[in-house]
């Protein structure tokens, strides 16, 4: 056991505050599950490490060129009043949020 | 032979010359499928309501004698991350509530435009993460062979209701074979198109340089139908392509019938001839190289080593990264799930989300984040993008002399529901077959072979070169010709 947790790369605190980034919040039984993933995760990710990847280029599709690009244009969506319906918190054109600025 | 076991072409006919009436047909499928549900629980949301409506309007269009689309008066359903105007759309998820889009997806435009009739939204891994349709927050689905097996997924309930005779076509997605591995558990035929081929405007995005929508169906003859209404350029997907010229309604005649495929060059894997199969699979292949043999193609080999050592990681580590991103927008905000109790806005964000995702879509979230973070990104993003590269390049070579790969879409046959592996990773290793397919952003064509002694469909698949959706679909043709057309399945009911 000690020797597994030595060997692991991200231990609670960190899969915790990577969490927090995404806006996710664990129980003790969810971040168990979660540290086990990411680990076995970057274990199965590492095998990058024996490729030489100096000079690949990142991938990208060769036909993006061939996609016709449309003008650039502002268009009015016109079932905004659909949008906002699915919020009972929602006034004129906005949806109402929770307080963002600290006091 | 019942309404419900017509296929799309047959059912388009029949109500164009009056053998029966769109609302006929929509009522056998509406009553095939509440025989089926008990079951199956193929469907999150059945349609009966709007789709009889709708099956009454092209009866009374047909009465009218006006034009009428290619599908009119077909019935269809749709996986739930393709979103439908008015109706609710989940992915599958528990954060998505009750939300119905205010506007629809393309291929639904294209569809209903042609006349095609919805009777339902079909059940999913949640977001589309998921091999079983077991991470579905409205439960498991059945398969029909076999309702204590998985069907499959991520499209699993629009796979096994196009089996089970719910409709004749459906549509799924495939990020990473969520369209071949249900097609091919539940025994009928699945077409992941080339990326850039069909629109996804209005797929609830996953991996957005991976996703492609695509059709379900029990003949080839129907898939060259739905590639046709499908494939069209969009100006609303910036990744979509013009390719107008790929003709899937014209089948080009075989100079030689008794030898249709004579002179295709189909490949096998090297580096996957010694991967362990389930029985009834390496069977399927061995029986279909001596078809191919017999029907004057030749057999080659192609040699793919790093789409076989580094395909995995590399596709869970661009999945991750774009979920991540793609999901960021699920924060209770705009749509679906929310809470009214929380104190500021990070709060609310992370008590929606916290609740609203399950297991497998959080822990996926959790790796993308943790893999793009400015510390380990260049080391792990970056580097799988870099991966990619070389997995694309080595699929390019190899097709420079091959028409098409022969290969199977899974190692095994489907598990029983709640066997799913403790471990993640050795569940993903189970889609080595399919996801290097969506990283190259090729055509992958599922397709039943027969089947197994205990009743269980046995699929494989063709890959081919981009843009070459047109001539898998020709090969499969001449193929289902000699394997037989998939049947439906029975035991669902």
């Amino acid at each position: 056991m000690g020797r597994e947790v030595w060997l692991m790369k991200l231990g609670n605190d960190d899969v915790r505050a990577i969490a927090a980034e995404a806006r996710l919040s664990l129980t003790d039984g969810e971040l168990a599950g979660a540290v086990r993933y990411i680990n076995n995760f970057l274990d199965m990710v590492d095998r990058f490490k024996e490729l030489d990847l100096k000079n690949v280029e990142p991938f990208c599709f060769a036909e993006t060129n061939e996609c016709p690009l449309r003008e650039d244009l502002p268009a009015v969506f016109a079932r905004s009043d659909e949008i906002l319906a699915d919020r009972a918190d929602s006034t004129g054109s906005f949806f109402r949020v929770p307080r963002i600025m600290e006091e | 032979m019942q309404l419900y076991e017509l296929g799309v072409r047959e059912i388009a006919e029949g109500i164009r010359e009056k053998k029966f009436s769109a609302l006929e047909v929509f009522d056998e499928c509406l009553h095939r499928t509440l025989a089926c549900e008990g079951k199956m629980s193929a469907l999150i949301t059945t349609t009966a309501d709007a789709g009889r409506a709708h099956a009454r309007r092209v009866d009374e269009q047909i009465a009218k004698g006006g034009a009428l689309g290619l599908l009119a008066g077909v019935p269809v359903i749709l996986k739930d991350n393709i979103c439908t105007h008015g109706i609710r759309t989940t992915a599958g998820s528990r954060i998505l509530g009750r939300w119905a889009p205010p506007y629809s997806a393309t291929v639904w435009e294209l569809l209903s435009s042609a006349g095609a009739v919805l009777l339902g939204k079909s059940n999913m891994d949640e977001f589309a993460m998921g091999n079983t349709c077991g991470t579905s927050a409205f439960g498991p689905t059945a398969n029909p062979w076999d309702v204590s097996r998985v069907p499959g997924g991520s499209s699993g309930g629009s796979a096994a209701s196009v089996a089970a005779g719910y409709v004749p076509f459906a549509l799924g997605s495939d990020t990473g074979g969520s369209i071949r591995q249900p097609a091919s558990y539940c025994g009928i035929y699945g077409l992941k198109p080339t990326y850039g081929l069909v629109s996804r405007y209005g797929l609830i995005a996953y991996g957005s340089s991976l996703d492609q929508i695509g059709p379900f169906a029990r003949s080839v003859e129907d898939m060259d139908l739905l590639m046709h209404v499908l494939a069209r350029h969009d100006p609303k997907d910036s990744t979509s392509v013009d390719k107008s010229e790929i003709d899937f309604t014209r089948r080009e005649k075989s100079r030689q019938p008794e030898k249709p495929l004579k002179g295709k060059r189909v490949a096998l894997v090297k580096e996957f001839r010694d991967f362990t199969l389930d029985p009834p699979i390496a069977d399927a292949m061995k029986r279909l190289i001596r078809i191919f043999e017999e029907t004057g193609a030749d057999i080659v080999e192609v040699s793919l080593p790093t789409v076989a050592r580094y395909a995995v990681a590399c596709y869970y580590a661009i999945a991750a990264s774009e979920a991540h991103t793609n999901l960021a927008r699920f924060d209770g905000v705009r749509y679906g799930y929310t809470v009214t109790t929380a104190s500021d806005l990070k709060d609310m964000f992370e008590e929606v989300r916290s609740k609203g995702f399950g297991a497998e879509v959080k822990s996926r979230i959790i790796a993308g984040t943790c893999l793009t973070e400015p510390v380990r990104s260049e080391e792990y993003y970056v580097a799988a993008t870099r991966v990619r590269t070389l997995i694309a390049e080595e699929f390019r070579k190899a097709f420079e002399n091959v028409d098409c790969i022969l290969q199977p879409v899974t190692p095994s046959l489907p598990a029983k529901i709640g066997e799913a592996d403790e471990d993640a990773m050795k569940g993903y290793e189970s889609d080595l077959y399919t996801l290097p397919v969506n990283m190259a952003g090729l055509p992958g064509f599922s397709f039943c072979t027969g089947y197994s002694q205990s009743g269980l469909p046995v699929g494989l698949q063709l890959v081919g070169p981009r843009w070459s959706d047109k001539n898998l679909l020709d090969m499969g043709f001449e193929l289902e010709k000699i394997l037989g057309t998939p049947k439906i399945a029975q035991r669902g009911n």
